[in-house]
């Protein structure tokens, strides 16, 4: 059955309030175009999670369309912090439910196994466990491993409504193939309610069968398909294209103040109609043509 | 060993954090001068050194270098591509990381390490990266190594978030909260810091080149144990500052210029 639509009727699928997982790390396999989409359709109040925090959160963020985030923490790596994000915590704007990435994605994967919670050695004697001890209802607590006696600290699941999920080859169903590190993506998809697939490539179900090895995403597991080249733009698609370095820095100086981020976000976002407004925007085919990965290296 | 070669703080910071890598360890390790030392010692005396990246990366052999772990180019040629769960978990979390290969905003007289802010946890404050593998790398591995700068500002009786805890308050704590390993290592560009065994605060083991006694506590927030006999850290070799300028880190990303 084909779950292809547009990118306007995966997102009209969202309701505000609901809790999304993001696919992205950093400055790679972002959700771009989805987050640029949820802002032009304006849904608010969302919670996201995520190991580590990618550009499409601190996009997220800094438009007002999230209440909460759980995460492990991140920035851009030598290209700083995510400014949106840093900003919010500062001034109290975001609820902030913060682990580490093992934390995390052992919260994923006690969603997926369906377990109710999960034994972790991490966050032990940190502040990060003190500030997660002062939600309620509670997301961690303590155990005595019912064979040793021993005293574990033990995670909720997360469980999201959505996985939103940045790949680089995807047939109608949604079977989805995830090239280089995955990071916590596999475990994200099967914590959630459900999936939807933004593939930079879309191929018959028969190249999938050719070699299942590389399916990550289970067809079964995804609502919608999204076909849409260099969606993850200015983040990296690994052997798919690069990072856009120069469209990276100059997000990072925009994103520093809320009148630049709002100057881009007027720019890039709410003045084009589409991801096909914005590729012309940030350059169109001669611009992205140049970020092309090579087959060796995979950048 | 007498050596009139050049080189700056951030080649000697690095020289240092791999030598504390030995032939045969899983390192696991964080972004910055942690990776340039690890590449270093691969290269060098610990070829069958393992380096995992908490993303799911196994043993890279990169030939650009990347500006964070999610750049492509610190994949290149890894053995295995995988994920967090591999990586964090069924290595680090099952207690088969060697060496945790960490950096950091502050480092407190017991190892506590705050990647997360700056300023009054309950006030006014500057907020940064948080922790991503930091505490997870920082509680599970067998021991773990910290780069950070020298200064007064970074190097702090007692840090004021833990991000990735250290040896805590010292007097056993960090056992008793279940912790496995602890730091073995803090290395900052004026000298090299263990751990006293009993009281686990930190100890000055090494002092670098051109650098005085004075010079190293007069930048420091807190008092070390400083024992009578303190060798000079050795410094970098041709080869060693050559991989790193040409082969590791030529455009001078983390090693400074």
């Amino acid at each position: 059955m084909t779950k292809l639509c547009t990118l306007a009727d995966a997102v009209a699928s969202i309701r505000a309030g609901s809790h999304i997982a993001l696919s992205g790390f950093a400055t790679a396999r972002c959700n771009i175009a989805f987050a640029h989409e949820v802002l032009r359709q304006a849904i608010k109040g969302l919670v996201i999670s995520q190991c580590v925090a990618g550009i499409e959160a601190d996009i997220l963020i800094g438009a007002g369309a999230v209440d909460k985030i759980v995460y492990g923490g991140g920035s851009r790596g030598r290209s700083g912090q995510h400014h949106c994000i840093c900003r919010a915590i500062e001034q109290g704007k975001l609820i902030t439910e913060e682990l580490s990435s093992l934390s995390m994605t052992f919260r994923y994967l006690a969603g997926a196994l369906g377990i109710p919670f999960i034994p972790i050695r991490s966050l032990n004697g940190s502040d990060i466990l003190k500030k997660l001890e002062q939600f309620t209802p509670p997301v961690v607590s303590r155990v005595d491993d019912p064979f040793t006696g021993e005293d574990w600290l033990v995670l909720k699941p997360l469980i999201p409504d959505v996985a939103v999920m940045q790949v680089q080859v995807a047939d109608e169903e949604g079977n989805a193939w995830i090239l280089g590190p995955r990071w916590d993506n596999a475990e994200q998809v099967r914590a959630s309610k459900r999936t939807i697939v933004i593939t930079e490539r879309l191929v018959s179900t028969e190249a999938i069968r050719r070699a299942p090895d590389r399916t990550v995403v289970p067809g079964y597991r995804v609502s919608h398909v999204v076909h849409l080249p260099f969606s993850a733009h200015p983040s990296s698609v690994y052997a798919v294209y690069d990072f856009d370095e120069a469209h990276i820095d100059e997000y990072a100086e925009a994103s520093k103040t809320p009148q630049g981020f709002q100057k881009y976000l007027d720019e890039y976002v709410f003045g084009v109609n589409d991801h096909w407004g914005y590729l012309e925007r940030v350059g169109g085919l001669q611009r992205l043509s140049a970020l092309e990965a090579d087959p060796v290296l995979g950048y | 060993m007498v050596t009139n070669l050049e080189y700056t703080s951030f080649e000697l910071m690095a020289v240092t954090g791999a030598r504390e890598l030995k032939d045969g360890e899983i390192v696991a390790v964080g972004l910055g001068l942690p990776v340039v030392a690890s590449f270093l010692a691969k290269r060098t005396h610990a070829p069958s050194l393992t380096i995992l990246l908490e993303l799911g990366v196994a043993d890279p052999e990169p030939i650009h270098i990347g500006s964070g772990l999610s750049d492509p180019r610190f994949w290149y040629r890894a053995k295995i591509h995988t994920s967090f769960v591999d990586m964090l978990g069924m290595v680090l979390h099952k207690g088969l990381v060697d060496v945790g290969f960490l950096g950091g905003l502050e480092v407190d007289a017991y190892g506590n390490l705050n990647t997360t802010l700056l300023g009054d946890p309950e006030g006014k404050y500057r907020r940064f990266t948080g922790s991503g593998g930091g505490n997870d790398l920082a509680s599970c591995a067998r021991r773990t190594v910290i780069i950070i700068r020298h200064e007064a500002r970074k190097l702090k009786e007692a840090v004021s978030f833990i991000t990735s805890p250290g040896y805590l308050r010292g007097d056993g704590e960090r056992e008793r909260v279940g912790l496995l390993g602890g730091p073995a290592r803090v290395i900052t560009d004026k000298a090299v810091f263990g751990f006293d065994p009993d009281s686990k605060r930190m100890r000055l083991e090494a002092i670098h080149p051109n650098t005085t006694l004075e010079d190293v506590l007069s930048n420091m927030a807190f008092q070390p144990i400083v024992p009578d006999n303190l060798p000079t850290t050795e410094p970098p070799t041709a080869e060693q500052l050559r991989l790193i300028r040409e082969e590791i880190d030529p455009d001078r990303m983390y090693a400074g210029s």
